[in-house]
């Protein structure tokens, strides 16, 4: 007699089909040379919602983040199957413009990056690099952006010091902006507040809170708390297989797979 | 107690012997300044070099060092910027790039000697060049580029990917990530590679002795024709240059105060590489703290 079993992740599916779908991932597959790190991942990432990715190190979660904006195209080995669908484009097509891009998805990393210059050069810098000259415009965009992460009221007297004179948090903050002052659709953010003290932390999450509302984001966390604070949508990645994915309440009260109950309580990671 | 007696004579042994390296190069420094010093004068700095009679000078050789070490840094900066960047930036972890890297290697293990017969034959003979400043430059190029290349692969690659990242994440092309983010980054390290790598090229003699020759034109420092033979600007008339004059006074010259001239002429020179490399130091820490302003 021939039985056929569904993958397993094709059972954890049913959603909530409460938000639009920005980013549609369709059987993924990742590998490195010979290592598959991802294996057949489908995940519709909701639109104006805060999508979290969880999962132990190595499960492949910051590798979904640089595979939607095509950071890892120049790793060596790396290739991609399947579709990731964005509008009506698959953006792991070859002949996608990836400057242009990278320009509608945002990307903000681990450890804050800002440029060694001045605050306000930091994100004068990108809107120049996009076409934007005139310096009233970059001057009010600065101010904009700034008041959008929090940062005008800490820093509007020093806008011309250096951005290493920052805290830790601010120059997160800083980092966001600069990714904002481009106008993405959508923002990845890989692990944005695990090298920041509780208060940046918090003040990160109080701010991912409010772009949601303008915003796709996607967040890769190691913090589960973090995910269980604010995200709306969560996914559990385990050894590069996408375990479970549903609302966050639900998911981190009543999961479906016994690895995610694991995994939340702590037995394992 | 064995342990803590171990450390204790390993610190020793350390210790020991980079005094003995701090003592044998001050030694070495002072001794060259000390007996160099006496000679010169701004008599000896300003006037000509005479071949037989006592008194003579260094300006042309100071000249000529200088002028040559600008072309070979017009000719080596370019290039070895473009191949550092290349090397750090596009070239793939590939055969052709491991060929190129070791071609370079050899390039800068290759002693100077046979660079200057290299010069003699391609530079000066088959493109008849005659000795030149040109032909002197140019083998100097060849001489320093391997240094420059990886001065500037080195810097490039020194800059944290964190910073490349920032600028792929926010839509730079490669090419802007590099001008706008990764150059202005590693610019205090190449600089500081630029005029290292000055000190050693205005400090070599044996590449340039069959090529930009052991002798100079009278030279006219009020001819600014640079197509005339006694214009200090000709670039196709020969030109001997500090060390190499140091090194014919001493091994073929004939005039009665040789070991004046070459004392004279070594402290000049060792100064000026001094002047380079604390400049190189000085240089760097001040645009590395501009550029980062803590």
């Amino acid at each position: 007699m021939v039985t056929v079993t569904l993958p397993e992740i094709r059972k954890a599916q049913p959603l909530p089909e409460t938000k639009e779908t920005a980013l549609d991932i369709q059987e993924l597959d990742i590998y490195y040379g010979d290592y598959h790190a991802l294996q057949n991942v489908n995940l519709p990432i909701k639109k104006n919602a805060i999508n979290a990715l969880i999962g132990p190190s190595g499960c492949g979660k910051s590798t979904i983040l640089r595979s939607i904006n095509r950071m890892n195209d120049d790793v060596p080995g790396f290739r991609a199957e399947g579709t990731i669908q964005y509008d009506d484009v698959n953006l792991l097509h070859e002949e996608i413009d990836t400057v242009a891009l990278r320009k509608e998805i945002g990307m903000v990393f681990q450890n804050p990056n800002p440029f060694p210059k001045s605050i306000a050069k930091n994100i004068m810098q990108p809107l120049k690099e996009h076409g934007l000259y005139s310096k009233q415009n970059l001057s009010k965009k600065v101010e904009e952006n700034l008041k959008q992460v929090g940062l005008w009221e800490e820093v509007w007297d020093r806008l011309h010091m250096s951005a290493y004179s920052l805290s830790g948090g601010q120059k997160q903050r800083l980092c966001i902006a600069r990714t904002l002052s481009i106008h993405p659709e959508v923002i990845l953010l890989d692990e944005p507040a695990s090298a920041l003290d509780p208060i940046a932390m918090a003040k990160i999450e109080d701010l991912l809170l409010t772009l949601k509302e303008s915003y796709t984001v996607l967040l890769v966390t190691h913090n589960l708390q973090q995910a269980a604070r604010i995200a709306d949508y969560t996914a559990f990645f385990y050894q590069g297989e996408l375990v479970e994915y549903a609302d966050t309440k639900q998911f981190f009260s009543n999961p479906k797979e016994k690895r995610s109950a694991d995994y939340i309580s702590g037995r394992f990671g | 107690m064995n342990r803590k007696f171990t450390d204790k004579l390993a610190t020793a042994t350390f210790t020991f012997f980079a005094m003995m390296i701090v003592v044998i190069l001050t030694a070495l420094l002072g001794y060259v300044l000390y007996m160099g010093v006496q000679q010169v004068s701004w008599d000896f700095l300003t006037s000509k070099s005479s071949t037989f009679r006592a008194g003579g000078g260094i300006q042309d050789q100071v000249f000529n060092s200088f002028y040559i070490l600008l072309w070979t840094m017009v000719f080596t900066v370019p290039v070895g910027l473009a191949g550092g960047i290349y090397m750090a930036e596009y070239a793939r972890d590939n055969k052709l790039t491991a060929m190129i890297r070791i071609c370079i290697e050899t390039l800068a293990s290759m002693p100077s000697i046979v660079l200057g017969l290299f010069g003699l034959l391609v530079f000066v003979n088959a493109f008849d060049m005659g000795f030149s400043v040109l032909a002197g430059a140019l083998t100097l190029t060849i001489f320093n580029l391997p240094i420059m290349i990886r001065t500037c692969e080195n810097a490039m690659r020194s800059v944290p990917i964190q910073q490349k990242e920032a600028g792929m994440a926010l839509g730079y092309t490669r090419w802007r990530t590099i001008t706008t983010i990764l150059l202005p980054s590693a610019f205090p390290s190449i600089l500081t590679g630029i005029i290292l790598s000055a000190g050693l090229v205005f400090g070599e003699a044996a590449a340039l002795l069959y090529s930009a020759g052991m002798t100079s034109p009278n030279l006219d420092y009020g001819n600014w024709n640079p197509f005339s033979e006694t214009s200090p600007l000709n670039i196709m008339r020969p030109a001997e240059t500090l060390s190499v004059h140091i090194w014919k006074v001493n091994s073929e010259g004939i005039m009665p105060d040789i070991r004046e001239i070459a004392d004279g002429g070594a402290a000049v020179l060792v100064t000026a590489i001094l002047i380079f490399n604390i400049g190189a130091r000085m240089i760097g820490t001040w645009i590395h703290r501009k550029f980062t302003s803590k």
